[in-house]
């Protein structure tokens, strides 16, 4: 007989999930759609980039989960060339993700009854997220710890996993970080955590950056739609790198999951106050 | 939104009433070898907390690959885990080496069967995913075969002491560390010695049990290895307990254990090498056990 752990990470009411194929240009790409029959407001997830999917994982399907509950109808998906997506890794850059990005953010705003749309991004996916909000995607604006430009995320990917790799391998055969750059500089191909990172996305790394309007608070604020920028810490792990592995993923994260939540009931609310007042 | 496309289905199993959720991967269109009806099928298990694509989508990999052969091949989410929902313990990897996804997983071990009408599961697990495979196959009549990739048999601590690994960094990073360390384990290859045959305090008797039933059932069995640090082949570093030795040893027929070590890869088996060598090793070990029906 097993015995009953003390402890547990509770699973939120249910709601439907929908996991299905959503068709773009050349593949498929996986998405789960937790549907909510009267929502307030719609949310779309623009996840963990990459082998950073793997670890972050549960706490991010636990967030859609916990919007879900708050009646904030939620679409998640994998990039294309990443997890359950159809689609070669190593022939994506940013351009393929961002217009995929779009076609389904068009998708999800349509959906019926029209509500506000927030567009929330984590790590890479902040860097999306945003280059799609300024081009008019969403109502609001969501970024989880969203790096300066897309190349810094990908470097620290790279930096965490080379010390890992230095754990396993004997001392003559071991790079540092500095060689695997170099070889991306020089053209050829990386593999990280079994994700073949191409010259052609390391080069485009460096392009796509958080976009100015936005990195800073003054800009934030002059923003006609709503944006908050949260920079995660370290007790967020896995959401952000570092943590232990099958141990952090099971952590209560409502201290993180409540506060945002509440800010999106709360422009929700305030945009409907305003709607309202504006009828009368 | 679509439920099936490219030789790929979105499926969901009901176990115990909570919704688990499956890829199925079949053979495309020019299938040559006819129905799924009667075959053998592949089910990949989660290895730990990872979702059932696996580190660096390896599993994705895999299970098309192994549908190309024409063994119709599954990925699922145990309860809790990737997309599946459920409670999940607070210390997973105590609850999985004890056995605690089991019960579910053998209940969706049957639900495949019957649904696609196979004659049977051979299942995959990975690290602690291959634990879980073990304890599902024990008792199970319906689970024809095990690929067990970097199965360990002892009860690792999901998070070790920060001195114990402040240590480690120091012993892997410094002269003097490495030379402490090498005397350290010599001193523990010396009681090791002094043991005998006998697994060290930290094995996982339950699971050792396990292996027992299953082997004196006869199943055939595949195990993948990566090379692991400062071991020479299949043997364990020095002052580490040979458990594969062990469990070999305890094995009626001899023939039913395939062992193979896959070179030029890590524990994760994610890399080009890895997948690959993995990929091929599974291939060649079910045309071997499990031939499929001539058209």
């Amino acid at each position: 007989m097993i015995s009953q752990p003390e402890t547990f990470c509770s699973a939120q009411p249910w709601v439907p999930e929908e996991a299905g194929y959503f068709a773009v240009p050349g593949a498929h790409l996986y998405t789960v759609l937790h549907r909510v029959a009267e929502p307030l407001a719609r949310i779309l997830l623009v996840g963990p980039f990459a082998s950073e999917r793997q670890n972050s994982y549960l706490p991010w399907v636990r967030w859609a989960r916990h919007l879900a509950a708050r009646r904030i109808e939620v679409l998640r998906y994998d990039y294309r060339g990443v997890g359950e997506s159809f689609g070669r890794f190593e022939e994506m850059t940013f351009n393929e993700w961002s217009e995929d990005l779009r076609l389904l953010g068009h998708w999800f705003t349509k959906r019926e009854p029209s509500v506000p749309v927030v567009l929330h991004g984590l790590e890479i996916g902040a860097i999306l997220a945003a280059a799609n909000f300024l081009r008019g995607m969403g109502d609001a604006l969501l970024l989880w710890s969203p790096p300066a430009n897309a190349n810094q995320a990908l470097r620290s990917t790279l930096i965490r996993w080379v010390g890992l790799e230095q754990l396993l391998t004997p001392g003559a055969e071991r790079r540092t970080a500095g060689d695997y750059i170099r070889q991306l500089e020089e053209g050829t191909s990386v593999e990280v955590e079994g994700y073949q990172w191409s010259a052609r996305l390391w080069q485009a790394s460096f392009d796509w950056e958080l976009p100015v309007e936005l990195s800073n608070e003054r800009g934030t604020h002059e923003q006609q739609r709503p944006v908050r920028i949260v920079k995660l810490p370290k007790e967020a792990a896995p959401l952000v790198k570092g943590g232990f592995v099958g141990y952090d993923e099971v952590k209560d994260f409502t201290w993180l999951f409540q506060e945002n939540a509440d800010w999106i009931e709360g422009y929700v609310t305030t945009r409907n106050r305003v709607g309202n007042e504006a009828i009368s | 939104m679509k439920p099936s496309v490219e030789g790929r289905e979105l499926i969901t199993l009901e176990v115990e009433g909570a919704p688990i959720h499956c890829t199925y991967h079949w053979l495309p269109v020019s299938d040559t070898f006819g129905p799924d009806e009667g075959r053998v099928g592949v089910l990949f298990l989660n290895s730990l907390s990872l979702p059932r694509a696996a580190t660096g989508d390896s599993a994705v990999y895999w299970a098309d690959a192994l549908a190309a052969c024409g063994y119709p091949s599954f990925r699922i989410d145990l309860p809790g885990l990737g997309d599946s929902e459920g409670d999940l313990p607070r210390e997973l990897l105590d609850f999985i080496n004890s056995g605690g996804f089991a019960r579910r997983a053998a209940q969706s071990v049957q639900e495949l069967i019957d649904r696609f009408h196979l004659s049977g599961i051979v299942l995959v697990g990975h690290c602690a995913g291959a634990v879980s495979a073990l304890y599902t196959a024990a008792g199970s009549t319906t689970c024809k075969g095990l690929v067990l990739l970097d199965v360990y048999f002892h009860l690792p601590q999901a998070v070790r002491p920060k001195v114990r690994r402040e240590l480690s960094d120091w012993a892997l990073k410094s002269r003097v560390g490495r030379v402490l360390s090498r005397i350290y384990h010599t001193m523990k290859k010396i009681r090791l010695l002094l043991r005998g045959d006998r697994p060290p305090e930290n094995a996982n008797f339950r699971l050792l049990s396990r292996w027992d039933e299953i082997s004196s059932a006869g199943l055939p069995i595949l195990i993948l290895k990566a090379p692991a640090r400062q071991a020479i082949g299949a043997k364990p570093r020095k002052g580490e307990f040979d458990y594969l030795a062990y469990i070999l040893k305890r094995v009626k027929n001899r023939n039913q254990v395939t062992v193979k070590l896959t070179e030029g890869t890590d524990h994760s088996f994610a890399n080009r090498l890895g997948r690959d060598a993995v990929r091929q090793h599974i291939e060649d070990w079910l045309r071997s056990y499990f031939p499929l029906p001539q058209q």
